[in-house]
C-alpha cells in the first residue's frame, strides 16, 4: 500500500470502519461555483459499479452498512461502518464509488434540487444560519468563507461532465489517506487499504489549493440576518487566527480554553452562571490546514442581546489587552491535557483523528504530542500570543435577529448594523 | 452491605454486573480496561412525567440546579473539579428519568464518587441560585423550541395526542411553569427523588470492582432511603379518532408530524414497532426514505420510530418536505406505503437486510464507555433490570413479516393518530395560534 493507512484494532463489539480521504475539500470551489466539491462526491455515492442509486443503497443496507460522503474545507472521505463479517462486501461497493460511479445525469438534477432544499434547512436553523453568514463576511473573498453546500445560483452552474471530470482528480492517489479500525488482523486491514487504492489508481491529484492567512478588514463590522419572530439572537463574533499545529496556535490553546471552552470559562461564567442571558456562550479557534479564524458564539434571548454584546466585547478587549491569569493557564493546560484521553478512547476514535491529522498535513501522531508541547507553554508566551492575535477592534459580529425590534436597540448602543440582510438571501 | 443480585455477559471477557446497597442504591459494573477513562453515571427514576400541572419543566430545571452548591462545595466548585482531570459532565432528562454523566480519567474515579455522592444528598438550595437557572431555562427553551420549528412541533405533537398523560407536556416545561416555579417546590422536589433508593449508578470502564464496591459504599452508604411516592396514576384514555392542528412558521419548507398510539417499552410488541421503525426510514433504501425522498421527492428527510418510554407513548413518524410540495402529498404516500405493509408481509430480503441495519445500530451505540452506560442504564430505569437491553436485541433479530404486518394493521391507523402540520408563512405576525380542523376533543 503506497497512500498512508492507519489501522487500529479493536475488540468487544463485532464492527468494523474505514475511511478513504483524500486532501482535497470544499476550499478547491472557485467564486461561483461553491458547493462543486460536495456536489461531486455526494453524485458519485449515487449509484456505482453498474448499480443505480437504488440498487447501491439496496445493496449497501443489505449489508447493514453505512457508506458516507463527508466534506470539509480541507478534506472529504468516504467512510464505512459494518458488521465484521460484511466487511470485504463493503470495501468492494466503497471501491466502486471510488472507481466507477455512474454520476448520472438524473442524479445530477436530483441531487441539485436535493441541496436546495438543504438551503432551505439551513435558514431554518438560526445556529446553522449564524455560521452560514458569519463564514461569508468574516474574511471577505477568503475560500474558507464559501459555503461547502453551495447557493441556490452556485447550485445551477454545476454541470454534470464537469462533475465527473473533478471526481477523477479528486480522488487520486497522491491524495489518498486510509483508516481502518475494528476486529481484524493487520494483514486484512492492508487488503482493505489496497482495494480502496486500487479503485483510484492511476489519476492526477487535484493540488490542494494554496490558502493565504485570513484579512478580517479593519473595524467592527456588524451584519444583522432579518429574521421574523425571533425570541433570540444567534450572535457570532470574530475574526482571523493562526493555523492549527503552529506554535501560535498551541499557545492560544489555554486562552481559547480560559476564556470561552469550559463551563467555568470566563464567557461562561459572565453571561450564563452569573446574569442567565444565553444557554451556552463558548469560543473556538477553527483546526485547518491553513489560517483560519477564531470565534464567540452566544444566543442571548432578545431582550438582553444588546448588553450580552456590550459585555461580551468588553470580556474580549480585556482578553486582549491582558490576556489570561496564571492560574487560568495552569488550571486550562491541565483541562487540555487530561482531555486528550478522551478523544483517543476508542480504535474508531484514534484512526479517525490519525487520519484528520494526515490530511490536515500533520503528523498522524501530532495528537500525542499535543500535552508535552501544552505543557511547555508557560503563561508569558500565551499572553505574547494573545497580543498579537486577539483584535477587539477588528471584528465580524454577525447576528440572527428580527430587525424591526433590534436595529433601534443596536443604534442606541453605538453598534448601527454595517447591513441589514435577509436571513434567505444567501 | 452489598448484595451481588446478577450477572450478563457483554463481550468477551466482559460482563455487567448489578450490586444493590442495603439502603437501595443499585450499581451497574462493566468492568474494561481497554482505555484507562471511566463513564460514571447516576440515572434517577424521575422526569417529566412525574410532574404535575403548573409546574411543568421541574425535572429538568432540577437537572441544571444540580450543578450548583452543596452544603460544603461552594457554586462552580462541582464542574472545575471535573474539568481539572480533563473530563467531562454533563445531564439529561426525559420522561421518566434524569441522568447525569461524568468522564473522567481512571485515576479519578474516587473523586466522582464522592462529588455524586454529595450532590445527592447535600445540594444547597436558595433563590440566588434558583433565579439564575430559572433565564438559563427559559433560554434553552427558546434555543429549542421556541425559535426552532421542529422543537414547536414536538412539543404540540405531545399536547395533541395525550389529553390527561404527563406525556402530554414538554420536559423542559411551559415557560409560564418555569416563569413561577418556587423555591419550596424545588427543595420539596429533591427530598422526594434524589434518594439512593430511587437511583442506580452505571460505571463503565477501567475500574476494579471491588474497589469500587468499597468506595461506592464508603460515600452512600449512610444516605438514608426515602419514601418514593407511586408511580403516576395517569391513564391515558383509548383514542377514538383522528385529532389534527396546522400553524404556519416563517419557513419556506412544511413539516408533517404523525403520532400513532402505541405500547410502552415493555411490552412484548415495542421490538416488532422498533423494528418497523427501522423498516420505514432507517437507510437510503428504507420504504419511506426510498418513496418520499429518492424518488418522488417529495420530501428531504423523514424519521419514524417508537419512543422508549415506561408507559405507552407513540410511534412518531415525521417529514420535512420540500418547498414544492405539501403535507398532503406526504400524507397520500405514507397512507399507501402502511397500506401495502398491512394487505401483504414483507419477502425475506427486505426482513434479512432491515435485521442486518438494525444489529449495525445495536453496536454502534455500544462503542464507547459512555454509550454502554447509557444503553444499560436507560434499561435498568425503565424496565427495571439492564437484561433487556440483551434481550431486545434478541427480540428485534426474531420479529417476523407476520409482526410487521400485523403491527401495522393494529397500531398504525389514522383513527389513533395525532397529526401537526407546519405550513410555510414568511409573512405570518407575531400571533402562532393553532387552528384545529378535527378531533375527538
Amino acid at each position: 500500500v503506497s497512500a498512508p493507512l492507519t489501522f487500529e484494532p479493536a475488540a468487544g463489539i463485532p464492527l468494523c470502519w474505514f475511511t478513504a480521504a483524500v486532501r482535497v475539500g470544499g476550499a478547491l470551489d472557485p467564486v461561483g461555483l461553491e458547493g462543486f466539491t460536495r456536489h461531486t462526491a455526494e453524485l458519485a455515492r449515487r449509484g456505482a459499479g453498474g448499480m443505480d442509486r437504488a440498487r447501491l443503497d439496496d445493496a449497501v443496507d443489505r449489508l447493514g452498512a453505512t457508506l458516507d460522503v463527508e466534506v470539509d474545507r480541507d478534506w472529504l472521505a468516504l467512510s464505512a461502518t459494518c458488521l465484521e463479517r460484511n466487511l470485504d462486501r463493503t470495501v468492494a461497493l466503497a471501491a466502486a464509488v471510488l472507481a466507477d460511479p455512474m454520476m448520472s445525469e438524473r442524479e445530477h438534477e436530483v441531487l441539485r434540487r436535493e441541496t436546495q432544499h438543504e438551503i432551505d434547512e439551513v435558514r431554518d436553523d438560526d445556529g446553522t444560519l449564524v455560521e452560514r453568514y458569519f463564514q461569508m463576511q468574516c474574511a471577505p473573498g477568503h475560500a474558507y468563507g464559501r459555503t461547502i453546500i453551495g447557493t441556490v445560483a452556485s447550485l445551477e452552474r454545476i454541470e454534470r461532465e464537469a462533475a465527473a471530470r473533478h471526481h477523477q482528480g479528486l480522488w487520486a492517489p497522491d491524495n489518498l489517506v486510509v483508516g481502518v479500525a475494528g476486529p481484524i488482523t493487520p494483514p486484512r486491514a492492508r487488503e482493505v487499504a489496497e482495494a480502496l487504492e486500487a479503485a483510484v489508481a492511476g489519476r492526477s491529484a487535484i493540488a490542494p489549493p494554496a490558502l493565504p492567512a485570513p484579512e478580517t478588514p479593519p473595524g467592527r463590522r456588524l451584519y444583522l440576518i432579518d429574521k421574523p419572530q425571533r425570541t433570540q439572537c444567534q450572535l457570532w463574533i470574530g475574526h482571523g487566527a493562526p493555523a492549527y499545529g503552529t506554535g501560535d496556535f498551541l499557545a492560544l490553546m489555554p486562552v481559547e480554553t480560559a476564556f470561552g471552552g469550559m463551563f467555568s470559562s470566563r464567557l461562561m461564567q459572565e453571561i450564563r452562571v452569573k446574569r442567565g442571558w444565553s444557554y451556552g456562550a463558548s469560543c473556538r479557534m477553527y483546526r485547518s490546514r491553513a489560517p483560519h479564524w477564531f470565534r464567540i458564539a452566544l444566543a442571548p434571548t432578545r431582550e438582553v442581546a444588546v448588553d450580552a454584546l456590550l459585555l461580551t466585547l468588553e470580556l474580549f478587549e480585556q482578553l486582549a489587552a491582558r490576556g489570561i491569569e496564571p492560574d487560568e493557564h495552569e488550571f486550562a493546560v491541565r483541562h487540555l491535557t487530561g482531555g486528550l484521553l478522551f478523544s483517543q478512547a476508542t480504535p474508531r476514535q484514534r484512526m479517525r483523528q490519525a487520519v484528520r491529522h494526515r490530511l490536515l498535513g500533520l503528523d498522524p501522531d501530532y495528537p500525542r504530542t499535543i500535552g508535552p508541547a501544552l505543557e511547555a507553554v508557560t503563561v508569558d508566551q500565551a499572553r505574547a500570543a494573545a497580543a498579537r492575535w486577539l483584535r477587539p477592534d477588528d471584528l465580524c459580529i454577525t447576528l440572527v435577529a428580527t430587525a424591526d425590534e433590534m436595529v433601534p436597540r443596536l443604534e442606541k448602543a453605538g453598534l448601527p448594523p454595517t447591513e441589514i440582510i435577509p436571513f434567505d438571501a444567501y | 452491605m452489598w448484595t451481588f443480585e446478577v450477572s450478563h455477559p457483554f463481550a468477551p471477557g466482559l460482563e455487567v454486573r448489578r450490586h444493590r446497597l442495603h439502603n437501595g442504591l443499585t450499581l451497574l459494573v462493566l468492568a474494561d480496561g481497554a482505555a484507562p477513562i471511566v463513564s460514571y453515571q447516576t440515572w434517577y427514576a424521575v422526569g417529566s412525567c412525574h410532574e404535575r400541572p403548573g409546574a411543568t419543566g421541574m425535572a429538568h430545571l432540577f437537572e441544571h440546579l444540580m450543578f450548583n452548591q452543596t452544603v460544603s462545595r461552594p457554586p462552580g466548585v462541582f464542574d472545575r473539579l471535573i474539568e481539572q482531570t480533563g473530563g467531562d459532565t454533563n445531564a439529561a432528562t426525559w420522561v421518566d428519568w434524569t441522568h447525569y454523566r461524568d468522564t473522567v480519567p481512571a485515576r479519578d474515579l474516587a473523586m466522582v464518587v464522592e462529588l455524586e455522592a454529595d450532590r445527592m444528598a447535600n445540594l444547597l438550595l436558595e433563590s440566588p441560585q434558583l433565579e439564575s437557572e430559572r433565564e438559563v431555562v427559559a433560554n434553552e427553551r427558546m434555543q429549542r423550541v421556541d425559535d426552532d420549528i421542529d422543537g414547536f412541533a414536538d412539543e404540540e405533537l405531545g399536547r395533541l395526542a395525550f389529553t390527561v398523560h404527563p406525556y402530554r407536556w414538554p420536559t423542559i416545561g411551559w415557560m409560564e411553569d418555569i416563569r413561577r416555579m418556587q423555591l419550596e417546590e424545588v427543595r420539596a422536589f429533591y427530598r422526594t427523588y434524589y434518594a439512593p433508593n430511587n437511583a442506580t449508578l452505571v460505571v463503565v470502564g477501567d475500574v476494579e470492582e471491588a474497589e469500587l464496591l468499597a468506595l461506592v459504599e464508603r460515600h452512600y452508604g449512610e444516605l438514608p432511603a426515602a419514601d418514593l411516592p407511586e408511580g403516576p396514576p395517569a391513564i391515558e384514555p383509548a383514542q377514538s379518532g383522528e385529532r389534527r392542528v396546522r400553524f404556519q412558521k416563517p419557513t419556506a419548507a412544511a413539516r408533517l408530524l404523525h403520532g400513532y398510539r402505541a405500547v410502552a417499552m415493555g411490552d412484548p410488541d415495542w421490538p416488532v414497532l422498533s423494528f418497523l421503525g427501522a423498516l420505514l426510514s432507517a437507510g437510503p433504501s428504507s420504504r419511506l426514505y426510498r418513496r418520499l425522498v429518492a424518488e418522488k421527492e417529495i420530501a428531504t428527510s423523514v424519521h419514524a420510530d417508537v419512543a422508549p418510554f415506561r408507559d405507552p407513548a407513540l410511534f412518531r413518524i415525521s417529514v420535512l418536505l420540500t418547498r414544492d410540495h405539501t403535507p398532503e402529498d406526504a400524507e397520500a404516500e405514507i397512507a399507501d406505503i402502511l397500506g401495502e405493509l398491512a394487505a401483504a408481509p414483507i419477502g425475506d430480503e427486505e426482513l434479512d437486510k432491515v435485521r442486518s441495519v438494525v444489529e449495525t445500530d445495536f453496536w454502534t451505540e455500544l462503542e464507547g464507555v459512555d454509550g454502554r452506560a447509557e444503553a444499560l442504564g436507560h434499561y435498568q430505569t425503565v424496565l427495571g433490570d439492564y437484561r433487556r437491553l440483551f434481550e431486545m436485541a434478541e427480540a428485534l433479530a426474531q420479529v417476523s413479516a407476520a409482526d410487521l404486518q400485523r403491527a401495522v394493521a393494529s397500531y398504525l391507523v389514522p383513527a389513533q393518530r395525532s397529526v401537526v402540520i407546519i405550513d410555510p408563512d414568511p409573512e405570518l405576525a407575531e400571533d402562532d395560534e393553532g387552528d384545529h380542523e378535527e378531533g375527538d376533543q
